[in-house]
């Protein structure tokens, strides 16, 4: 462990609870960072040659760790060009579990979500020890860098996790110091636009905003609300920050009544490498502070 | 057994538990990962996983699903005395769904509040209660509503359970908006008549309540006959139709409410089958209910390893409720234009 700055995200991971019941798969609420992951199954003693991940942040650090060789099999929306070839195990919500036995791999890594639970519970009974499955559960920003460290404990590469994610908690602070002193922005974050869907409190982005030293202009306690236009109209926020990146940008208009829409006071991101839990995400902090301080520069 | 031939009935069913044997069978051999059959029943990896693990349970799922709601659709239709009665069109599915959609969001909230207690009452058992319950309701609602001077009208019952559709449609969206997006996609996934991975819990009491309701109409299957003559002549015939009614009422909202806790929202099976098996063994129930069942079973099995292969390229896998609904829809207005043209055709 580095010398660690006054933050949760650098308290060393704690070890995912070893279990061997599929039934306790269930979202106990608490994340990565909490000790919320569990292994269904004894954890590898070797280091594992035939890995399937259902997430494509999971892909994206294995791809950091050096380690696309040992995977064999990918969701259908992975997109990283290292693992264009690879088998497609079916969605982050439906996974496919006779595509994933006969590929018989030797762990399968997830990221806990709700939709995907029945299939991953079905897999896990049927795999009945022939192999293990890690799941992680990614709510905050220290479940990313958890994420990085707990999967290169489990594939035998626990410095390169490590070091990756000493590397987000570096950008995390970067992000958090770079902020400190500018003026606090309302910001209002768009995911999609028709309808109106806004990342709220309690949210991954919520987070991010106030990190990178932001209010989010978005009340209430859910967190991805179907948000109302004149809501968003009479919040009038400072900044809107489009990440609807399926749709096309000029679909905006929609939301023209928004004073900061009509003023241009408007940033598209690039990609949506803010919500990946893993390497892409160091790149996407800066990117996200340009765009909430592009006064303060570079 | 007057005027129905021991044999007919044996042949009916030989030939209904065949038909559901080649379609578990070719269910078996049907997905995306090639396996060898000989291998799975020799205990080889991972093919006895999928094909044992996966297929099968699948593919039995389906077959108890679609004996449910054909054997209902059946008594649904000898009870309005009209083919176009089934359990999703009247309403009586979107019945379970609600009351099934409702205990699965009770549990979630009381998993917030009490983390077992919550558990509880998401695990098979109360969700299985909730679905039949609504189905109850519904059909009390739908039969009540579909009166007209004390009569039951088929058209207007229909027309309750269309209307009744809309109204659940609108209020499992309300739930959708206040749930966690998780328990959403979940409820969403369930709803759409997925054939998924239930748990062996919720297997065994979903095939307690339908193996018991369909028994129970296949027992009653003599009474329809005569209910089908029309109230008053079935009374003089010594039937009590009150009892008979109420009777097969519960036994067909029981096997509805329990194909929707395993399956969703499947629609039109209790529609296309009991037709088709009506042309072939003719109008007796005690012939007609079983060999419906029976059948019913082997044609969603059927409709689900359809939808397995037709998404094959896609690398997913519809809900077979999609696949029934796709069919059952031109199918159903079609039936409407026949019926409607019979009773044009019979007026002076």
């Amino acid at each position: 462990m580095r010398g660690a700055p006054a933050t949760a995200t650098a308290t060393p991971t704690p070890t995912p609870t070893p279990t061997s019941t599929p039934a306790a798969l269930s979202s106990s609420g608490r994340g990565a960072s909490q000790g919320g992951a569990i292994w269904i199954g004894a954890p590898p003693r070797r280091p594992a040659r035939r890995i399937i991940t259902l997430a494509p942040s999971l892909t994206d650090v294995l791809v950091a760790l050096g380690a696309t060789g040992r995977v064999v099999g990918v969701t259908r929306v992975d997109r990283a060009p290292e693992v264009a070839g690879l088998p497609r195990v079916g969605g982050f919500l439906d996974p496919n579990p006779e595509i994933i036995l006969g590929l018989q791999p030797d762990l399968v890594l997830w990221v806990t979500d709700g939709g995907a639970l029945a299939a991953v519970r079905r897999l896990a009974e049927l795999a009945d020890g022939a192999f293990p499955i890690l799941a992680i559960p990614i709510i905050t920003v220290a479940d990313v860098s958890a994420a990085a460290r707990l999967t290169g404990e489990a594939i035998g590469d626990p410095a390169g996790g490590a070091a990756l994610a000493d590397r987000l908690d570096a950008a995390v602070e970067r992000l958090r110091g770079r902020a400190a002193g500018l003026p606090r922005k309302r910001v209002l974050f768009v995911v999609g636009r028709d309808p109106l869907v806004v990342a709220g409190p309690g949210s991954f982005p919520d987070e991010l905003l106030r990190l990178a030293g932001c209010d989010n202009a978005v009340g209430g306690v859910r967190p991805w609300p179907v948000y109302p236009v004149e809501l968003a109209v009479g919040v009038n926020p400072d900044l809107v920050i489009d990440a609807a990146l399926d749709e096309p940008p000029e679909g905006l208009a929609r939301l023209a009544a928004v004073p900061a829409v009509r003023a241009g006071r408007v940033v598209r991101l690039s990609s949506d490498a803010l919500l990946r839990a893993g390497p892409k995400m160091i790149a996407a902090l800066d990117e996200l502070f340009l765009a909430l301080h592009p006064e303060a520069g570079r | 057994m007057t005027g129905l031939g021991r044999g007919r009935l044996l042949l009916a069913l030989g030939l209904g538990l065949s038909a559901i044997a080649g379609a578990v069978a070719l269910s078996c051999l049907l997905g995306p990962q090639p396996v060898s059959l000989a291998d799975a029943l020799a205990g080889v990896e991972p093919h006895r996983a999928i094909v044992l693990g996966l297929r099968l349970p699948r593919a039995l799922l389906a077959a108890l699903v679609g004996f449910a709601l054909a054997a209902a659709g059946t008594a649904l239709q000898a009870l309005l005395r009209n083919p176009l009665a089934e359990p999703f069109v009247l309403g009586v599915s979107g019945g379970a769904a609600l009351g099934g959609a409702l205990v699965l969001l009770a549990s979630v909230g009381l998993a917030g509040v009490a983390g077992p207690a919550g558990a509880l009452l998401g695990s098979a058992p109360p969700v299985v209660l909730g679905a039949v319950l609504g189905a109850i309701l519904s059909t009390l609602l739908v039969f009540g509503l579909g009166r007209i001077g004390g009569r039951l009208v088929p058209e207007a019952a229909l027309l309750v359970g269309i209307v009744f559709n809309a109204f659940v449609a609108g209020v499992i969206t309300l739930l959708k908006m206040l749930v966690p997006p998780e328990q959403a996609a979940r409820l969403l996934y369930w709803l759409m008549g997925a054939i998924g991975y239930e748990p062996p819990g919720t297997l065994l009491v979903g095939a307690l309540v339908i193996l018991a309701s369909v028994g129970t109409l296949g027992l009653l299957s003599a009474r329809l006959n005569l209910l089908t003559l029309g109230d008053e002549e079935a009374a003089t015939l010594g039937v009590d139709v009150r009892r008979v009614r109420t009777q097969v009422f519960f036994a067909a909202s029981a096997a509805t409410g329990a194909a929707v806790a395993l399956a969703g929202l499947v629609g039109f099976v209790g529609l296309i089958v009991p037709h088709l098996v009506r042309r072939v063994v003719g109008p007796d129930h005690r012939l007609l209910l079983p060999a419906s069942a029976l059948f019913g079973a082997a044609f969603l099995t059927l409709a689900d390893a359809l939808a397995r292969l037709a998404f094959l390229p896609l690398g997913t896998e519809p809900p077979v409720g999609a696949v029934t609904a796709f069919v059952g829809g031109p199918f159903f207005l079609w039936l409407l234009r026949r019926s409607t043209r019979r009773e044009a055709e019979a007026l002076p």
